[in-house]
């Protein structure tokens, strides 16, 4: 017997009854709110592209803005508010012209820009209107998109809560990327936000702490919208547990 | 339970094991593999409806690696003894041997390699879809293919080491 054919053999040999260890029941529930959230995500792109085409602008599934530079004179710059030795690095907030309304989504208050580059483009994440019949107090969802060189908004991924109210206080929907492998948009930072006076989110994976980013909404500063970069944790990697501090170290 | 959802039942029951420890021989740790392929289930079982006709196991393979590929920039801890096997089968000072000599022969691949050799000999996937399945060129897992090889004659058998009784 040959080296491969040992190799083979020995990976063959060492597979042990996996199945055991696997639960479906809570595979089935998580891949019923993916779907869920791909509908959802879906359903926003289709109803931004029948405004649009109502408007006679055309763009297809681009939600178009005015080009906004990188760092405009009015922009609000602000930092996690975290005590210095733990301070991620500072979040720009950009100040976007009036919000239009939309019968479909409607982008609310600041874009946060987040510094994570796919060539030319950002990514960004904006406050989105939503409408659940089921859940009145659901009126806002998170959108991680992309911001283009132009000023585009191009969506990726929402997040919102579907029962209770969203400016709860606390933890809120986090958005972990599972896209199919064939998606050719690149991938989103696990993201969510917390409704407090956070100023510190930290999360646990594979027994290591990783730092959020934070950045308060222009519109409620109580709404801290956070992510995880995609250096310090791969997107769609499972967090274990995350907790949010006050700036005192407190925990929320 | 729908129908579907029964189909999608006996889909996980039956691949679950072998998408497992294709994660587990990538990353080398048991807990990281079941959370790879509890992630690949969740994905496929997502897409249910729309992939369930066509190769479904596919599917899941090409979700699982992708997601470990994804996940390379972070560290990989090796355990290469951390369990003995869960059920006695044949000699188990054997099989804890080669399980040893398998991680430790893993162990001197990238996780590139690593990708590129269980795709190949542990799924037997041809070449050109081993290529294709992770977006590297067919000359890329030759070449791959070819220098894990040499890694693995260097290391010798478990019997060469004598870890066999």
């Amino acid at each position: 017997m040959n080296e491969l054919e040992q190799l083979r053999r020995a990976m063959r040999a060492t597979e042990r009854p996996y199945h055991d260890d696997l639960d479906l029941t809570v595979i089935m529930r998580d891949g019923r709110r993916l779907r869920r959230r791909r509908r959802l995500a879906g359903a926003g792109t289709a109803a931004l592209v029948s405004v649009l085409l109502v408007g006679g602008i055309g763009l297809g599934v681009r939600w178009t803005r005015p080009s906004t530079p990188d760092q405009p004179p009015g922009s609000a710059v602000t930092g996690p508010a975290a005590p210095p030795s733990a301070t991620p690095p500072p979040t720009r907030l950009i100040t976007p012209p009036p919000t239009v309304g939309a019968s479909g989504r409607e982008f609310l208050g600041a874009v946060v820009g987040t510094g994570i580059r796919y060539g030319t483009d950002e990514r960004v994440f904006y406050v989105v209107a939503v409408d659940l019949p089921e859940a009145p107090g659901v009126t806002i969802g998170l959108m991680a998109g992309r911001r283009t060189p132009a000023g585009e908004l191009v969506d990726d991924i929402v997040i919102n809560d579907v029962r209770g109210t969203d400016r709860r206080p606390g933890f809120h929907e986090i958005g972990y990327d599972d896209a199919a492998p064939s998606d050719p948009r690149p991938a989103v930072p696990t993201f969510g936000y917390f409704v407090g006076p956070a100023t510190r989110i930290v999360g646990t994976a594979g027994g290591r702490q990783v730092e959020a980013r934070l950045a308060r909404w222009s519109t409620d500063p109580d709404l801290v919208v956070f992510w995880f970069d995609p250096v310090d944790l791969a997107p769609g990697v499972r967090l274990d547990g995350i907790v949010a501090r006050d700036a005192e170290g407190r925990l929320l | 339970m729908a129908r579907g959802d029964a189909e999608f039942v006996e889909f996980a029951r039956s691949a679950s094991g072998r998408l497992t420890h294709a994660a587990f021989l990538m990353t080398g740790n048991h807990h990281q593999a079941e959370d790879a392929a509890q992630t690949a289930l969740v994905r496929t079982y997502a897409s249910w409806s729309r992939i369930r006709d066509e190769d479904a196991y596919g599917y899941a393979r090409t979700v699982l690696v992708n997601h470990l590929v994804d996940g390379w920039r972070r560290p990989i801890r090796e355990y290469p003894t951390d369990d003995l096997p869960e059920q006695r089968r044949g000699d188990v000072a054997d099989e804890v041997a080669t399980r040893r000599w398998l991680l430790d022969i893993l162990g001197t691949l990238s996780p590139r390699e690593r990708a590129i050799v269980v795709l190949r000999h542990y799924f037997d996937l041809p070449e050109a879809q081993v290529a294709r399945e992770l977006g590297v060129s067919l000359g890329t897992v030759k070449s791959t293919g070819s220098r894990a090889l040499q890694k693995l004659r260097a290391t010798g058998t478990p019997q060469a080491q004598g870890t066999c009784r």
